[in-house]
């Protein structure tokens, strides 16, 4: 799977999983090892996707990645 | 700034001998105003018995996942200096070596870019800045690293590994931790900033078995400096001591946990095969007593604070590694257990709740390892290694019984 498209699906899971699933970084490995990707292009994958600021790392008892759009809306709620 | 709310409560706790972090806390209140309001919240806190924390572990900078621990007010609007509060954890010096030039510049950043409130140091090590908004971390992190520091790690990742002060201020040092550290922070700096471990993984390395930073029950991963060669006896030195009053018998052979000193008056013997390498009498003893080359490290495994099993202590790997540089053993044998238990781990199962789940044996196998006597943890606690007949061909107990 060539770069650009195996960061799309990366993305998609994630977004896709939203309320539903949480993904640690070796969940999303498994879950693309599972599809043939080796598991380095995945770990480079996602660096690409948090260090251009489309994923993030979250911490909840363990950390998680999200989408990055979920800081600005958890931000939002803190005033009310 | 004039005082802005009465704090009867923590006022009680500047009375009596000891410094208090309140009185701290006043003094950066009076310049600060998110130190105002974190002393206004934590009065409010102590008069309800209530923490007004929400636990928002989701701020970060980015490409970094760690290092950031996010928190934020459920009081935002009553006290809006603390509707963000993040701490930001920054990798200390290996040693916790400074200049004064650096802490200045680095209280000088906090006072203009968080609450001025510091921890040096936390309990994992590194220098702990409390309390700063969200809009505040890119530039802080920017600031910090032009300036030669960097983010240290949090959440399931490699923690930034700490050290005793070793070879730079201690005689008793047998490895260089302060490079070890160094080494290694720079090694790991992927898995430090990137969490992708099942939970939080601790490096901690002594230069001999007094363990000054406590790493055989705070690492995951304990570094402990220890030698091979006889301990070194200046007869003269002991017999001095025992005229000073110590009690060489009493303090000195019942106390050794090897059985292997013997004291007649006038001369001290070790039988050096026997010692455990505890340090006992050469810190009793110090100067009269000591280590000799060849030097190295104990690796042992698994400590952690109580949390899904109680607390443990670390479990010997290598009995003896030998730790010169570019330290190429240590590095690979700690990817090869990580990869494991990521591969393995539950949600936050620690690296030795793992190893007790699926059995030492299973982790030797997996990092290559043969069990060792040395590996014998207490009784019943050994690797219980099943012999496959090839292993036996060798004869492998012949070297153990010499
Ligand atoms: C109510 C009866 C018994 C109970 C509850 C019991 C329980 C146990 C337990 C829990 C252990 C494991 C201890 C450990 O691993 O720390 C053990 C070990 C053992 N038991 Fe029993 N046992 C009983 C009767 C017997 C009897 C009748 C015999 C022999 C005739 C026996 C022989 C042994 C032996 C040889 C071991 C292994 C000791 C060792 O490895 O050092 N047990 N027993
Ligand atoms: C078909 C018969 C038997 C089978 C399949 C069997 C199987 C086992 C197994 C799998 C263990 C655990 C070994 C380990 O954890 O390393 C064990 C332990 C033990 N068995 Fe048996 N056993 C049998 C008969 C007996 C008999 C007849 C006795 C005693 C008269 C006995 C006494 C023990 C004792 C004392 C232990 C505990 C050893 C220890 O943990 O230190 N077993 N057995
Ligand atoms: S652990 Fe040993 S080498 Fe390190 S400071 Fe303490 S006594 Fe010295
Ligand atoms: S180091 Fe410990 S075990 Fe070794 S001789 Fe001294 S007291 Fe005994």
């Amino acid at each position: 799977m060539d770069r650009e498209e195996l960061k799309k699906q990366i993305y998609t899971l994630i977004e896709q999983a939203q309320g539903k699933k949480k993904y640690k970084q070796m969940d999303v490995i498994k879950h693309f090892r599972n599809l043939g990707v080796p598991d380095s292009e995945t770990k480079e994958a996602i660096r690409e996707l948090v260090d251009g600021g489309k994923l993030i790392y979250t911490y909840m008892g363990g950390s998680y990645i999200e989408l990055a759009s979920k800081l600005e809306k958890f931000e939002k709620d803190i005033f009310k | 700034m004039t005082k802005k709310y009465d704090t009867p409560l923590l006022d009680e706790l500047e009375k009596g001998p000891f410094p208090s972090f309140v009185t701290e806390m006043k003094k950066a209140a009076a310049k600060n105003p998110m130190a105002a309001d974190e002393l206004g919240l934590l009065e409010k806190s102590f008069r309800d018995k209530v923490t007004y924390w929400k636990h928002g572990g989701i701020v970060g900078v980015r490409g970094y996942g760690g290092g950031v621990i996010g928190r934020y007010c459920e009081l935002a609007d009553q006290f809006p200096g603390v509707a963000h509060f993040h701490t930001v954890r920054i990798n200390q010096p290996a040693g916790l070596f400074y200049t004064s030039e650096a802490i200045r510049f680095i209280c000088d950043v906090w006072d203009r870019y968080g609450s001025g409130l510091t921890n040096f140091h936390g309990s994992t090590g590194d220098i702990i800045l409390l309390g700063t908004i969200t809009d505040n971390l890119e530039p802080l992190a920017t600031i910090f690293s032009l300036n030669g520091f960097d983010l240290g790690g949090s959440g399931s990742a490699m923690r930034t590994p700490s050290c005793c002060v070793g070879p730079a201020r201690c005689e008793w040092a047998m490895i260089d931790t302060l490079d070890i550290t160094y080494d290694l922070t720079q090694e790991f700096q992927d898995e430090l900033h990137r969490p992708s471990f099942p939970y939080k993984f601790k490096i901690k390395t002594v230069g001999c078995p007094v363990d000054c930073n406590a790493a055989i029950a705070r690492a995951d991963l304990s570094i402990i400096g220890t030698w091979k060669g006889p301990i070194e006896i200046d007869q003269d030195r002991v017999r001095d001591y025992a005229k000073k009053g110590v009690n060489i018998q009493e303090e000195i052979v019942n106390l050794c946990p090897g059985k292997c000193i013997t004291w007649d008056g006038n001369n001290l013997k070790i039988d050096d095969s026997d010692c455990l390498h505890c340090m006992h009498c050469i810190t009793k003893l110090s100067g009269a007593l000591k280590p000799t080359p060849p030097f190295g490290a104990t690796i042992l495994i698994g400590s952690k604070a109580p949390f899904v099993i109680g607390a443990t202590l670390s479990w010997v790997i290598f009995p003896f590694m030998e730790m010169k540089p570019p330290y190429q053993e240590i590095k690979d044998f700690i990817r090869k257990a990580t990869e494991w238990w990521s591969e393995y781990g539950k949600n936050r199962e620690r690296i030795g709740e793992l190893i007790l789940r699926l059995g030492m044996r299973e982790f030797l196998e997996t990092v290559g390892l043969k069990p060792t006597p040395e590996m014998v943890k207490e009784p019943r606690r050994d690797p219980f290694w099943f012999w496959k007949e090839g292993d036996l061909e060798g004869k492998p107990w012949e070297s153990w019984l010499k």
